[in-house]
């Protein structure tokens, strides 16, 4: 693990990944590796095509040319849903969480998107599929309270304040069991303290749950903190400007450039 | 707080006793048969709105064209026993295997293509009228004569059953036709609460997160569809043994609408709501007979009002719950998500 892309352990790999809406190039010819329990930063300013690069690797847009290994094996061009089969899951930008649904059905949700007793069972409820459904019961509440909602357990999701939606989505990501965890913007409008809240469990659930993370984020704080002795990505439009660890990053003068704009009146700019 | 426990309680007994006096009333003034007539076709009604609930109130797809799967349903009966000989409750059940594998031939291509909203209900609409034209101008299937618009004759009913634990005179059909619907009722309720059932959940809330989190949506909305087709081949099955024959005009798309009205009228993702207006709409207008004719008028008002106040239909989201029965029993505050 460290600031160099692996060379031999890969547990995603983009190669030349591209898409063309009409005539714009929103991805341009990504290659990246990554290995098994890498917590990746991936940066940009708006309009870099981040979250473009989560939609196709989830295969919510097909890419243009390009391929997406998990573990040596393409997956592109698979459904959505057995790409988190295979072990990809992810929250959203702009949440979206089962608002009618309860905290807790929602983490559930992700638990059982494959029953786990056959249909005929959900009608006469046999010991199996009762026992199937506890178990369900008890897995979703341990991950409410990794993420601290267990008292809002029975709380509709959409009644939810927002930081907690967001914390509520992480849990509903973990559950399906992914490889690797995809999370898009999970600062995004939260205050400092939730943002120090929020670093604290995505550590915790790097290094004691053990997950690959590929985290887009715009709280530069949260990024740098989280990446620490972890690699760094930046996009700008659509191309991979650059990657390293957090302090080459934020030295980095093409970085400063790209984020905010070139230098013309002589004054001193820095990411802060 | 045991007051709001208390009056959901006096709600619930309100309720059953107004249902027991007007049953009284019912067959007081209009006599049994005609009493008999009325739980029979809510009962039917009411098995294939539950279907209609689980399509359209869980899954989130509307339909316009469960009449079809009723007709698929009553007819293959039907023809089971009439030609097969099968015995009446095997024949119910084959139709509604039957209807719901019908399903298949409009559910597939439908999904595959991601039919959503009113493309889909419009899909259903003229699957059903195909089915409905077809029935009509198709008099004889080899050497089995099902009428064509003539209609298909001579199908025995329910009251012909002779178990000895049935009572006659009338009541056997009602007792069949209720087992039927608490049956039904029961599965449903098995089903939304079912991993399967909270998957047609999320489907119907978030297609594009519930395909994320893995849910296989051609799956979820096939299964959904087959489900809820094969209640309405029940009920029409039910149907065909209780009038003693069939024609395709039973099957038009009032009736399907009717169905989609019980759904919209009781509430998304609700059993209780669309049990309660399935049989409310099925008795309303065969008491006030007089005033049938307007029924459709009544309804599209009720639909804009509806709509307009309560989208989510009059027990939209309210699950069945009757755990504040046992908290008033007992005395416990009732909790503090209840609904």
């Amino acid at each position: 693990m460290g600031t160099h892309e692996p060379t031999t352990d890969k547990i995603l790999e983009l190669r030349n990944l591209t898409i063309d809406f009409g005539g714009v190039r929103a991805v341009n010819d990504l290659t990246l590796a990554i290995a098994p329990g890498e917590l990746i930063g991936l940066i940009g300013p708006n309009g870099a095509g981040k979250t473009t690069v989560f939609n196709l690797i989830t295969n919510a847009y097909q890419a243009t040319s390009g391929d997406i290994l998990l573990e040596g094996k393409s997956i592109r061009g698979l459904s959505p849903d057995k790409i988190c089969r295979r072990g990809i899951s992810r929250t959203f930008q702009n949440i979206r969480l089962f608002p009618h649904m309860s905290a807790y059905e929602n983490v559930e949700l992700g638990l059982h998107a494959q029953p786990h007793y056959p249909l005929f069972e959900s009608f006469v409820r046999l010991p199996r599929a009762a026992r199937a459904e506890r178990e369900a019961r008890e897995k979703a509440h341990e991950l409410l309270k990794l993420v601290n909602l267990e008292e809002h357990a029975n709380a509709t999701a959409g009644s939810l304040p927002y930081g907690l939606q967001r914390r509520l989505e992480i849990a509903r990501a973990i559950a399906a069991a992914p490889k690797i965890l995809l999370l898009d913007e999970p600062a995004a409008g939260m205050n400092e303290d939730e943002c120090k809240d929020l670093v604290n469990l995505i550590r915790q659930i790097h290094q004691t749950l053990k997950f690959t993370i590929i985290m887009i984020e715009h709280h530069m704080a949260v990024v740098m903190d989280l990446c620490q002795g972890q690699r760094i990505y930046v996009l700008t439009l659509g191309s991979l400007l650059t990657y390293g660890g957090p302090a080459e990053i934020q030295s980095n003068p093409q970085v400063i450039k790209a984020y905010l704009g070139e230098k013309k009146d002589g004054r001193k700019k820095r990411v802060s | 707080m045991a007051t709001r426990n208390m009056k959901k309680l006096a709600i619930l007994l309100g309720i059953l006793l107004a249902t027991i006096v007007g049953f009284a009333f019912l067959i007081e003034f209009t006599g049994t048969g005609y009493f008999q007539n009325i739980s029979i076709l809510a009962g039917i009604t009411l098995i294939a709105a539950l279907g209609v609930a689980i399509l359209t109130g869980y899954t989130g797809l509307f339909t316009i064209g469960h009449a079809g799967f009723m007709a698929a349903g009553a007819y293959m009966a039907a023809v089971l026993v009439k030609e097969a000989h099968l015995p009446l409750l095997f024949a119910i059940i084959g139709g509604g295997a039957f209807a719901g594998f019908t399903s298949f031939i409009i559910g597939y291509p439908a999904f595959r293509s991601r039919l959503r909203g009113d493309y889909f209900a419009i899909a259903t609409l003229g699957f059903a009228e195909a089915i409905r034209l077809l029935l009509n101008n198709v008099k004889t299937i080899g050497s089995i004569k099902i009428g064509g618009s003539y209609g298909y004759m001579d199908i025995p009913t329910l009251n012909t059953l002779s178990w000895s634990w049935l009572p006659q005179d009338g009541w056997a059909a009602v007792i069949v036709v209720l087992l039927f619907a608490l049956a039904t009722f029961a599965m449903t309720h098995m089903f939304v609460t079912s991993q399967y059932g909270k998957n047609c959940i999320a489907v119907s809330q978030d297609e594009v997160a519930a395909q994320m989190m893995g849910v296989d949506l051609l799956r979820t909305k096939m299964l959904a569809l087959f489900i809820s087709a094969f209640f309405a081949g029940v009920a029409g099955g039910l149907m065909a043994f209780y009038y003693g024959y069939l024609t395709p005009g039973f099957f038009l798309i009032t009736r399907s609408s009717d169905l989609l009205a019980a759904v919209v009228f009781g509430g998304m993702q609700s059993i209780i709501g669309p049990t309660i207006t399935s049989v409310v709409l099925v008795a309303v207008p065969e008491i006030l007979r007089t005033f049938a004719e307007y029924r459709l008028i009544v309804y599209g008002l009720f639909f804009v009002i509806v709509m307009v106040f309560r989208p989510q239909g009059l027990l939209g989201y309210v699950e069945m719950n009757f755990d504040f029965v046992r908290r008033f029993w007992r005395r416990e505050p009732s909790t503090a998500t209840g609904k």
